[in-house]
């Protein structure tokens, strides 16, 4: 009884040190940038830089709290994200359009792809002068940019992916008496789906980096109004808080991106058992 | 995607599909591929309920009479008749990844509780405890089966195998073969199997054609007791037949 207590105790044990050891393998990665911040505020406490230009750690959280309070963060960010939102979400569709158009019949590919290929090695931001122009300087331009900025990877990802799904089990699925449109909702959108994905992530990033050069070009509202108007008072805490918002919302989009993927090509060996928390700390633990 | 050959090849009548009846027809079949004809006016009959051998070396075109009696290839010339209760297994599974088991042998029924009958296919073969599974978690030889089950379930008359074990190993393909014989004596069906291997052909068959040429360039009867053995003697010397029809010359014996 007595090596059965024993033997019973260790596997628990064995799961407590796993769990802590997975821990600090998390806290390890935090330490660098705390370390960072501790060395810039003393920095700044014994004056040894000009915090100005460079405000300490605490500055900014201050200001960061002054700005929520009063209101402005959260009006501003939705601002922002309405536009990204907006954007994102018309150039996927727009993307999404185009690409099932080119990818699955040879008529969208000799009228679109030639005509998008052309288009896409245009810089999208170059465009912003003739946008304001043709939309004025209200919400339109700023999300037509997004939009157009965000439809090219979803069009080339999708695209691609569709024509690259194996002809072999194409071939195969065509051998059970499938209709074309059941090949296509079966075999070829969930082959070509992977790539989707990474053209969703690309857009996404690229979504985030058009809102921020058009917001500064010009607006009376969003993130980038309030950085811009910072600059001109010489708020850089200000300044600073705008650039942790922009981060923080870049990590945030990424982690949705990659929980979408986890669920829809959960089938991916990489994938497989990833899904309960427990295979997880075993595996980064070993 | 799909080419149907039914247009250019009439379909049998159902009925006439009894054992001793042909089931598929194919006269003067060529074919090429922008050069010299791979098929050249190719005539051959499977008779219902038959398992037919179909033997020849690489590149001699068997994969492509098979598709064309898949109505994978159309046929440019030439009369095929094949029922349309077809069934294809090739060298690799060919599952959707993205399906699990089950789905994907279920993919395509449409009458009645396709997940039991798709469950019931995977019993014949072993796989009850592995319907929900992913494809790309199962073994070689796993994700054979199923692609053998996701055949069977649509109760097909006439079953093409294109080298469906050539990529197992030895010992999963003895019981591949051994699944394979079972399932044709218990269903009602005519069996065309691709291989190289001249053992397999004489384990299973009861008819070996050798393409030689574009055409049936033998046809050799098998008429071997089952179970068969290795070391049979009329074995052995059907397996040095075949093996000289395939231009190998065995001195080892
Ligand atoms: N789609 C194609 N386009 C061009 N040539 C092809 C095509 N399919 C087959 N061929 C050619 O036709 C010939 C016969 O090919 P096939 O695949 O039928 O041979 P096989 O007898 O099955 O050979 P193996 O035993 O190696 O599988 C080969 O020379 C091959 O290169
Ligand atoms: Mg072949």
């Amino acid at each position: 009884m007595a090596s059965a207590a024993v033997s019973a105790a260790r596997p628990q044990d064995r799961a407590i040190s796993l769990n802590v050891s997975a821990f600090l393998a998390q806290a390890h990665r935090f330490t660098v940038p705390l370390l960072i911040l501790i060395v810039w505020q003393a920095l700044d406490s014994f004056h040894l830089i000009n915090s100005r230009l460079m405000p300490s750690p605490v500055m900014v959280a201050e200001s960061f709290w002054q700005l929520l309070v009063t209101g402005q963060l959260l009006g501003n960010l939705w601002a922002s994200l309405i536009r990204v939102g907006l954007g994102l979400g018309i150039g996927v569709l727009l993307g999404t359009g185009f690409g099932l158009f080119a990818g699955l019949s040879r008529l969208g590919e000799d009228t679109v792809d030639s005509t998008l290929q052309m288009v896409r090695t245009l810089p999208h931001l170059a465009l912003i002068p003739l946008f304001i122009l043709w939309f004025g300087i209200g919400e339109t331009p700023k999300i037509a940019l997004i939009a157009l900025g965000a439809m090219f990877p979803i069009y080339l990802n999708l695209f691609a992916g569709i024509r690259s799904v194996d002809r072999k089990i194409i071939e195969a699925a065509s051998t059970l008496d499938l209709t074309h449109a059941e090949i296509i909702w079966n075999v070829v959108l969930p082959g070509a789906l992977p790539q989707f994905l990474v053209g969703l992530r690309y857009s996404v990033g690229i979504a985030w980096l058009t809102l921020v050069v058009a917001e500064q070009v010009n607006a009376n509202s969003g993130i980038g109004y309030l950085v811009m108007n910072a600059r001109d008072f010489l708020e850089t805490d200000v300044i600073f808080v705008g650039l942790i918002i922009y981060a923080l919302l870049g990590l945030a989009t990424d982690y949705m991106v990659r929980v979408i993927e986890q669920r829809a090509l959960a089938w991916r060996p990489s994938f497989i058992g990833t899904q309960s928390s427990g295979n997880r700390a075993n595996r980064r633990a070993a | 995607m799909m080419t149907a050959i039914e247009t250019r090849a009439p379909i049998l009548d159902e009925a006439r599909l009894t054992r001793g009846e042909a089931a598929v027809s194919v006269r003067g079949l060529t074919r090429s591929f922008g050069g010299p004809a791979i098929l050249t006016d190719l005539d051959l009959e499977l008779e219902a309920g038959s398992f037919t051998v179909l033997l020849g070396r690489s590149g001699s075109g068997k994969s492509t009479l098979l598709r064309t009696l898949a109505g994978l290839d159309p046929a440019p010339a030439g009369t095929v008749s094949v029922p349309k209760e077809r069934a294809v297994v090739f060298q690799e599974p060919r599952l959707l990844p993205w399906k699990r088991v089950w789905r994907n042998v279920a993919l395509g029924l449409r009458q009645g509780d396709t997940r039991a009958q798709a469950s019931a296919a995977l019993a014949e073969l072993g796989l009850s405890h592995r319907l929900d599974a992913w494809p790309l978690t199962l073994s070689g030889g796993e994700a054979q089966r199923v692609a053998l089950a996701r055949a069977l379930v649509r109760r097909p008359k006439l079953m093409l195998l294109d080298e469906p074990f050539a990529a197992l190993d030895a010992l999963t393909r003895m019981r591949m073969q051994a699944l394979v014989a079972q399932l044709w004596q218990q269903h009602d069906l005519t069996v065309l199997l691709v291989t190289h291997d001249v053992d397999e052909a004489l384990l299973l068959g009861d008819r070996a054609v050798v393409l030689i040429d574009g055409q049936i360039g033998a046809d050799i009867p098998i008429n071997l007791d089952r179970p068969r053995r290795h070391g049979d003697p009329d074995f052995i010397r059907l397996r040095q037949q075949l093996l000289a029809t395939l231009g190998v010359d065995e001195t080892t014996g």
